[in-house]
């Protein structure tokens, strides 16, 4: 029930309630003056002239007053259901607009105040982590170039032992890893901090899931996974190649990645109302339901012995996520324990195409 | 050859003249840009190897300058940021190349011997490593006289260290040219690509050309 209801509600019971005093007053002020009178049967007299003056005039007078204070309240909240409305808009990205003040001092205006200083603090402290895990990325990215340099180098020297140069080689495939989180992670902190702008231009969805079909086939041929295509319809959505790209490849590697030996993936895209629908099933080992919601976090790992086995950065679903939302788009995944695991990427349709379908 | 290196971090400008003279480059090295464009002005380089981030006079803005003085000297930007829209402001700057770090030195070392050789590259139809050969044309393969199917992607890898024969060709390299991809995926496409294409070039004849220099990329040549 909304505030307004609820005063409106309050205010009828104390007129009704005022409305029975007066009718009160009014029967024994005429029921006195009657008797004063001597006349008969004051008492149904009294009640008829009073019911008369509750219809006639009393009535009226609280419908009256109903309406006005319904009026009122309107009026009186009407500062707070804009406050609300501007409130529900607010998210990470726009903290740094402010809630409309009225600036007319009242309490509502007070509240607006406050509540616009605390989203200026809120809005400080994001900024500061994104500042943070940017100028980290960049920090970590000059010691990384001189470690790699170095390790090259050793692992390729001839003057030195050749255990000497295995291990520099492995050393350096560390690095790499350590060098392609620091890229999945400034790549994050700058969608975060809004500063990556994406190319969009019309492009047939369909070709791009085709490649990443057939690169698909490549990865999981090793395993002896198999890879089908279940449907592939013609579709153009609007995006930014590259970043679509990063994402098929990115899901079909995941796909194959956590796969079984002779397992299999099924991909499909299909036009489902005004979105395309891209779907990728595994028979992996399935996701626990306890962690299926955690999945898109970053740097989440659901199994740790996982992390040994498979090679990966730890960010890429969280890419995946990211690319999908900056299309507009919503990204899910199903699973459960020793089930099949389907991603499914929806976009929006370019819009020539919404046309012609 | 004359490279010129322009870096301000010592360590990384140090391997980076190492390699670069181990491969038969003669190197200069500055610290910042001023001293860049003065060094670029007083002596004609093969090449610009240019870190983007320098203290006073940033990288963009040294390369913009050289352009705008007509100098074309070709140029390898180099950056930490690893920006996707930073690569296609350097390279509508006037860059020929663009390389994030943190980089690996093969990597670096063939994009220089690609940007210095880029005015003679070949562009015959008719590419040949050994009894190796491939029509551009046709998109016919053949080796020792039997032909060779291939898929698309196996035609365009060939076709692109064919090429760039007797180089070495790093995975990133490999990714950008044959597949377009400005990314690294994390993946190892690359390796089991050429694993495919190896074992349909090399794996019935000798010598194998297809070589792997661990750690570092591919190279196709005829003596090991």
């Amino acid at each position: 029930m909304t505030i307004r209801t609820r005063l409106t509600l309050w205010y009828a019971g104390i007129l009704v309630a005022s409305l029975v005093v007066i009718g009160f007053g009014t029967y024994q002020t005429i029921d006195e003056q009657l008797r004063h009178d001597h006349r008969r049967e004051p008492t149904e007299h009294a009640i008829d002239e009073t019911s008369e003056m509750i219809l006639l005039v009393g009535l009226p007078a609280v419908l009256l007053g109903l309406l006005g204070g319904w009026w009122l309240t309107r009026r009186a909240l009407a500062p707070v259901k804009n406050l609300t409305d501007a409130a529900t808009k607010i998210h990470e990205r726009n903290l740094r607009d402010p809630l409309p003040r009225t600036r007319n001092g009242d309490e509502l205006d007070q509240l607006t105040k406050v509540f616009n200083d605390s989203l200026a603090r809120l809005d400080d402290s994001f900024k500061r982590i994104h500042e943070f895990t940017l100028h980290a990325s960049h920090e970590l990215k000059t010691p990384l170039t001189v470690m790699c340099g170095e390790a090259e180098i050793a692992s390729r020297d001839d003057s030195l032992p050749p255990a000497e140069r295995e291990r520099a080689a492995s050393q350096l495939d560390e690095l790499r890893r350590l060098a392609r989180i620091v890229d999945g992670l400034t790549l994050l902190a700058k969608a975060d901090a809004g500063q990556v702008a994406l190319k969009l231009e019309p492009l047939r969805f369909d070709e791009l899931v085709h490649e990443a079909f057939a690169d698909a086939q490549i990865l999981a041929e090793p395993h002896g996974i198999q890879v089908e295509l279940a449907a592939c319809e013609e579709i153009t959505v609007r995006g930014d190649r590259h970043r679509l790209r990063q994402l098929l490849l990115n899901l079909a590697d995941n796909a194959v990645k956590y796969n079984q030996p002779k397992g299999g993936v099924i991909m499909s895209l299909l036009k489902s109302g005004s979105l395309a629908q891209f779907t990728i099933t595994n028979t992996g080992a399935g996701i626990p339901p306890e962690i299926l919601p955690r999945v898109f976090d970053r740097f989440f790992r659901g199994d740790p012995a996982h992390s040994q086995t498979v090679d990966g950065c730890g960010l890429g679903l969280s890419i995946a996520q990211w690319i999908v939302s900056a299309h507009n788009g919503t990204i899910k995944i199903e699973s459960a324990t020793l089930k099949p695991t389907t991603v499914t990427v929806r976009l929006p349709l370019d819009e020539p195409t919404r046309q012609n379908a | 050859m004359r490279i010129l290196v322009v870096e301000d971090e010592k360590k990384t400008a140090s391997f980076v003249r190492k390699a670069l003279q181990a491969e038969g480059f003669a190197v200069d090295v500055c610290h910042n840009g001023d001293d860049a464009l003065a060094a670029a002005r007083a002596t004609p380089f093969d090449g610009i190897v240019l870190d983007i981030m320098l203290p006073g006079r940033d990288g963009l803005s040294v390369l913009r300058q050289l352009r705008e003085r007509k100098n074309v000297t070709p140029v390898l930007l180099l950056s930490a940021r690893g920006e996707v829209n930073e690569r296609v402001e350097g390279l509508n700057a006037g860059a020929d190349d663009y390389l994030p770090k943190p980089f690996e030195l093969v990597e670096l070392v063939a994009r220089v011997r690609a940007l210095t050789r880029r005015g003679g590259e070949t562009k015959s139809t008719a590419l040949r490593v050994a009894d190796l050969t491939l029509d551009t044309l046709t998109r016919q393969a053949q080796r020792g006289g039997t032909k060779i199917e291939l898929t698309a992607r196996e035609y365009r890898l060939l076709e692109f260290l064919m090429r760039s024969a007797g180089r070495l060709c790093g995975r990133m390299m490999i990714l950008e040219k044959v597949w377009d991809y400005d990314f690294d995926p994390g993946t190892n496409l690359v390796d089991v690509y050429v694993r495919r294409l190896r074992e349909k070039i090399d794996a019935d004849f000798e010598p194998k050309l297809l070589q792997t220099v661990r750690g570092a990329g591919y190279v196709l040549k005829e003596q090991p």
